[in-house]
């Protein structure tokens, strides 16, 4: 086929001016985001810590040596696994307490409604540090909730929140939780919102209950919407360290150590970047998989 | 009214209240806490009012070594907070700006010329997905070769390109938005493509803009790792030092309280602001 000389001309003029466009963001994704990654690559091959007082480019080639040090680094290794065990239960917790919330919204009417949705909303707003500031002070050992639990159950119900490895993590998840619920509630609801009423109104008709409606007709429309709050929950949970830093530091001990709170201290605290770097190449795999398996199930409903 | 319907009324109540008061009380707390001299910070019985409500923790935020008051007799060592909020002054709103211009400019070359193809948009996404501390551990090399380490610049620069993927993707959407026949009319009557895009496209999307604007300003504002890490003295923000003060300070809760309450004011008035929004802000735009 042949074209115009016009037309091709103005083609021509747009594509330039689309990578002219481009550009700016181009320049500062490579500057910020690729060359880092490729030097990320090169220092977990070497052995390099800012203390040995050589640029990191003159640092010994160190091959796979700081990989196998990871895989066998127990501390890296049960911080993942803590890790992973606070993404599950408080985003799953995050994901049923965001959908009842979202589904009463829905269903039911009552004044002020739009003003207590908006109340529920707030909380995703605060900075993470202020989030843990005041869930370290509502669980300080003269804190109200000890006060609470003491005024319910006498003096000996008093707890050392922070003494305790299993209690400072809830009181993590229970800040992440506070958080980040009404991000599901907040995705949720407006995509029940969405939904045609048609179907749910044929349903009623035909005679079917609250949990068959549910469960047969509005999930199955909603699952797009509930997989992309979950993906992106999970991805941002995932990368929980504010909160540790805040309300505990890791501690008591090493035992509320989260993977990005390891790594900060690896890399930052310790100086070891050349094992940081290789820490931090083993989690973007796991996150890439991850995140990979994640998106087929999307990809087929949409 | 029948007896179901009463009970069904105060079930709904209880929910609804009940869920508020939990959303709002560790908030509440710092709030009153905030306002509380010294002896009351651990009071026992704890009290929800302060009985002798005070300024002090404030104004030693900003005057460490003021003459009045008990706070600042214990906290005269702690730095003012003054340098930090000036930072986040000028650090966030620039790279707020940046991010905008980068990501409207880039959205509509992907927009409506389909610029950098399908996996420009979607490589801007995986500063989002990964741990930011897997790129802290190359940057903080990178930056101290360059000299940016504990600089506005070097913040500002990892600030834009980092929120760049909620400004494109949001931005995207609002342009896909509008339709092109309008900008084809445009472009007959003799408007080059430059015009149409400034003079036409923009303030179409002008509400849009704002909104996110908006939403990356809340994110860049209460960014911690980076800050944490890339600023020790001349730089730091306003998060950093709300941890820092918590530590410097030790157990002095009061000055705690009330910074944290400071450091949040900005981003709860944007985040009312842009409520319609936030939807499409915290999900790239996949939701809307």
């Amino acid at each position: 086929m042949r074209f115009p000389i016009q037309w091709k001309l103005k083609w021509a003029e747009e594509r330039w001016m689309g990578q002219l466009l481009i550009l700016p963001m181009q320049l500062l994704i490579w500057f910020v985001l690729i060359i880092p990654m490729l030097i990320v690559i090169y220092l977990s091959l070497v052995s390099w810590q800012p203390i040995m007082g050589v640029d990191w480019w003159q640092a010994p080639f160190a091959g796979l040596s700081n990989y196998v040090q990871a895989v066998q680094d127990p501390r890296f290794l049960t911080a993942m696994g803590r890790t992973i065990g606070l993404v599950l239960v408080a985003v799953s917790l995050e994901f049923l307490l965001g959908l009842a919330l979202a589904l009463f919204f829905h269903q039911q009417e009552f004044p002020g409604k739009r003003i207590f949705a908006s109340i529920l909303l707030y909380p995703m707003m605060l900075p993470w540090v202020v989030v843990g500031l005041c869930f370290y002070l509502l669980f300080l050992d003269k804190g109200p909730v000890n006060y609470i639990l003491i005024s319910l159950f006498g003096p000996s119900a008093s707890v050392q929140w922070y003494q305790n490895p299993i209690l400072a993590l809830m009181t993590i998840a229970l800040a992440d939780i506070w958080q980040w619920t009404p991000f599901m509630f907040l995705v949720i609801y407006s995509g029940l919102g969405a939904l045609p009423p048609e179907p749910v109104e044929a349903a009623m008709t035909l005679g079917a209950n609250r949990w068959e409606i549910f469960r047969y007709i509005v999930f199955p429309m909603l699952k797009p919407v509930i997989l992309i709050a979950l993906i992106i929950r999970t991805l941002e949970a995932f990368k929980i360290f504010d909160l540790v830093y805040i309300m505990t530091g890791g501690g008591p001990g090493t035992s509320t150590e989260s993977l990005s709170l390891y790594l900060y201290r690896t890399g930052f605290i310790y100086g070891q970047l050349s094992y940081a770097a290789a820490m931090a190449l083993l989690v973007l795999i796991l996150v890439a998989l991850v995140a990979r398996l994640a998106v087929r199930p999307l990809e087929r409903e949409l | 009214m029948p007896k179901r319907a009463w009970t069904s009324v105060l079930a709904r109540w209880g929910i609804v209240l009940l869920v508020s008061l939990i959303t709002l009380t560790p908030v509440v707390w710092v709030l009153s806490l905030s306002f509380k001299p010294p002896q009351e910070w651990l009071a026992y019985p704890p009290t929800l009012i302060p009985r002798q409500p005070t300024l002090e923790n404030y104004l030693v935020l900003f005057w460490p070594g003021n003459p009045v008051g008990v706070v600042s007799e214990m906290v005269r060592t702690a730095e003012p907070v003054t340098r930090a909020f000036i930072n986040s002054l000028i650090i966030v709103p620039i790279s707020t700006a940046l991010s905008i211009v980068i990501g409207f400019l880039a959205a509509y070359g992907i927009s409506r010329f389909g610029a950098g193809g399908n996996f420009l948009p979607f490589s801007v996404l995986t500063t989002r997905m990964f741990p930011p501390i897997a790129f802290a551990v190359p940057l903080l090399v990178y930056y101290r070769s360059l000299g940016l380490i504990d600089t506005h610049l070097g913040l500002i620069l990892m600030y834009t390109t980092f929120t760049l993927a909620f400004s494109l993707w949001m931005i995207k959407g609002f342009i896909d938005g509008i339709p092109r026949h309008i900008e084809e009319a445009a472009i007959l009557d003799g408007a080059s493509r430059w015009r149409v895009m400034f003079t036409i496209t923009l303030p179409l999307i002008r509400g849009g803009l704002a909104a996110a604007a908006l939403f990356v300003f809340i994110m860049n504002w209460t960014e911690f790792l980076f800050a944490l890490i890339f600023t020790s003295r001349f730089a730091v923000t306003l998060p950093v030092q709300v941890s820092r003060y918590a530590g410097a300070v030790g157990r002095y809760y009061g000055p705690q309280a009330a910074l944290g309450i400071i450091a949040s004011i900005p981003v709860l008035i944007a985040g009312y602001l842009i409520q319609r929004y936030l939807v499409r802000a915290f999900t790239f735009g996949l939701v809307k």
